[in-house]
């Protein structure tokens, strides 16, 4: 708006000047010296201020001529002194050639000057003004969000000495930083659980492989102590135990490795079918050992492409489960249809409350895990079947237990 | 038979070399890949024993290396690594077999020498015997001390491994591979199954001790009687 203002002015200014230079131009022309002299004697001060050099001295309303004037239409600023109460005034003007000599033209731009003087001014407390009360507000805004800052970083350093229970504040305004907050929430959340499985798991395989370390370590003290006879069996049931714990540590690296994908899949066309015949045949007479019935019903054949190893594996820990804890005399099926093969028994079952948990880690229903395993069988199970894009289910067969497989 | 054993941990090497030594074998080793790599294509060997990771030269990189050159010798992958694919990838780099770390000796031994006699087209044999006891391979009839026993078609296979390895120590898992064609360690007492069944039809003809349990290590059928 300013800079309009002033164009405005200076463009009136301007025409003004040019209709005064053109008027004495004109009058140079058409007058002869004297009148000229009365002309530029007698021009009236509020249209323009003439000065005209002649030859002895300055005529007209202004008592000199600066220099370096330069001509009309450029024009320049010039400070004059007069006696009246504003003694200094700014003229702006310049000079049109004509036959008598140069004619200085130049009008009173003080109220233009004035003008922008106050209008600048005006401005320039608007713009402090403005600043002040910016950075006043800014200052309270930043201070505020610098101590949400400072904030988090107290708590980030929380967290990061592992005190993981930590969450960030979230206030009712729902900003960026409350969004922000509750993200870091969510993920603390995730972490922490994480951190909790994992540290159920290590603390299980520690008290898993303890137990038979510790044997170890008396069965290795008393080593010396056996005589000739006994030290041949004394180190087969030491290595045994050995034995134990190398194949927990496999089967934790195994799920491991297939949980997260990193075992390749050896991948063939293989029948369910055969894949049930197969697990019958190794697994009768073990049900036969623990005078149970084992029988296998197949239906129509699925072919489909899988590991038929780790799938085998799985099924196999399934069949072998059922036979360990259905109990003797217990009934034991591995029934085949389509895409779902089923192994149902009648032994005791699991509680519903457990079924979920009976397939994580070094979970084992019985407390006292005098049974001899990893714990980690079911885990692996579960792990493999995923990898195949399989569904498991466990459901009640009244009494006892279904694991139903779907492909 | 001159073995070459490729190994950079020493007590490995020590364990191996003093097995092979006490059966009348010559054993050789190489601690890198490069030195056992300029052995197996300089000298020749019955049997190339080869751990999967070594030093300078990793053990699969040596064994293609072996082969590009033609070399027929078998080669026996030793590992610490127990997963089914990397065995799967130890056979396809062109080994003959795959073991894993920790090992028993008498499993390597039985390995080993399986691998050795490869090499050696013996005529087919028609039947085994141990002691009284006799298999004929194309009937597939058995008899203990005159006696035909009536065996199941896994009881027969088992009992055949057992016969072709009289007196040695055979573990689970080789059992388990030579009955069954699926590879891992099933962790239950699958075969202790079967050879209990085995062991009762002998019991039967007062021969129960024929099949030896070796706690921490296996199954042997003893010679004698």
């Amino acid at each position: 708006m300013y800079r309009q203002l002033m164009n405005e002015q200076e463009l009136q200014t301007d025409q003004h000047l040019a209709a005064e230079k053109a008027r004495y131009q004109q009058m140079a022309l058409t007058l002869d010296r004297r009148s000229f002299g009365i002309q530029v004697k007698t021009a009236d001060p509020k249209t323009a201020l003439v000065v005209w050099r002649n030859s002895f001295d300055l005529v007209g309303a202004l008592s000199l001529m600066p220099d370096d004037m330069p001509m009309l239409p450029q024009t320049r600023e010039f400070p004059i002194l007069t006696g009246g109460p504003d003694k200094l005034h700014i003229l702006t003007g310049g000079l049109v050639m004509t036959r008598y000599g140069p004619v200085l033209i130049a009008t009173r731009t003080d109220q233009l000057a004035t003008l922008i003087d106050r209008f600048v001014n005006a401005a320039i407390t608007a713009l402090m003004l403005t600043i002040v009360l910016t950075l006043a507000l800014g200052y309270l805004f930043s201070k505020a969000i610098l101590r949400r800052l400072v904030q988090y970083n107290r708590l980030s350093r929380r967290i990061e000495r592992g005190e993981y229970s930590t969450r960030f504040p979230v206030s009712w305004r729902q900003d960026e930083f409350d969004m922000l907050a509750s993200k870091f929430n969510r993920v603390l959340d995730t972490l922490e659980n994480n951190l909790a499985a994992v540290r159920g798991a290590t603390d299980n395989i520690a008290h898993d492989l303890r137990t038979p370390l510790s044997h170890l370590r008396i069965g290795l003290e008393q080593l010396p102590d056996k005589s000739c006879e006994e030290l041949p069996e004394a180190c087969a049931i030491l290595t045994e135990k050995l034995d134990h714990c190398l194949a927990t540590f496999d089967a934790m690296l195994s799920l491991t490795r297939i949980e997260e994908g990193q075992q390749t899949l050896e991948l063939q066309e293989l029948s369910l079918k055969l894949l049930c015949e197969d697990l019958f045949e190794m697994a009768e007479a073990m049900a036969e050992m623990n005078q149970q019935t084992l029988s296998v019903t197949t239906g129509t054949d699925v072919k489909l492409t899988g590991d038929k190893y780790l799938l085998f594996q799985a099924l196999f820990n399934l069949v072998d489960n059922a036979i360990k804890y259905a109990g003797e005399g217990a009934y034991i099926e591995i029934v085949q249809q389509g895409r779902e093969i089923q192994i149902r028994d009648n032994g005791p079952g699991i509680p519903s409350e457990a079924k979920d948990r009976v397939f994580e880690r070094l979970v084992r229903l019985d407390p006292s895990r005098h049974n001899q395993g990893t714990g980690l069988g079911l885990s692996l199970v579960k792990a493999i079947l995923a990898r195949h894009d399989a569904r498991v289910k466990l459901m009640d067969n009244e009494p006892g237990l279904i694991v139903s497989i779907t492909f | 038979m001159k073995i070459l054993l490729v190994e950079d941990d020493a007590t490995t090497i020590e364990y191996v070399v003093k097995g092979f030594m006490e059966q009348g074998h010559n054993i050789e080793t190489a601690s890198d890949g490069h030195q056992g790599l300029l052995l197996a294509t300089s000298m020749k060997y019955d049997l190339v024993i080869l751990d999967r990771m070594l030093p300078q030269l990793d053990g699969l990189k040596l064994l293609a290396a072996l082969r590009a050159t033609g070399s027929q010798t078998p080669v026996l992958i030793l590992s610490a690594l127990s997963h089914v694919d990397e065995r799967v990838k130890g056979l396809r780099a062109g080994g003959d077999d795959y073991m894993t770390k920790p090992f028993a000796f008498s499993e390597l031994l039985v390995r080993a020498e399986k691998l050795m006699q490869r090499g050696f087209s013996q005529p087919a044999d028609t039947e085994l015997s141990v002691g009284n006891l006799v298999m004929e391979l194309l009937t597939r009839k058995v008899t203990l001390d005159g006696t035909e026993l009536m065996l199941q078609p896994k009881e027969f296979q088992l009992l055949k491994y057992l016969m072709e390895h009289p007196n040695q120590v055979i573990s689970r898992t080789l059992l388990f591979e030579a009955v069954w064609d699926y590879h891992f360690d099933p962790r239950t007492n699958v075969i202790d199954v079967h050879i209990a069944k085995l062991r009762r039809k002998f019991e039967e003809l007062g021969f129960g001790e024929l099949i030896e349990t070796v706690r921490g290590a296996g199954y042997r059928l003893r010679q004698g009687h």
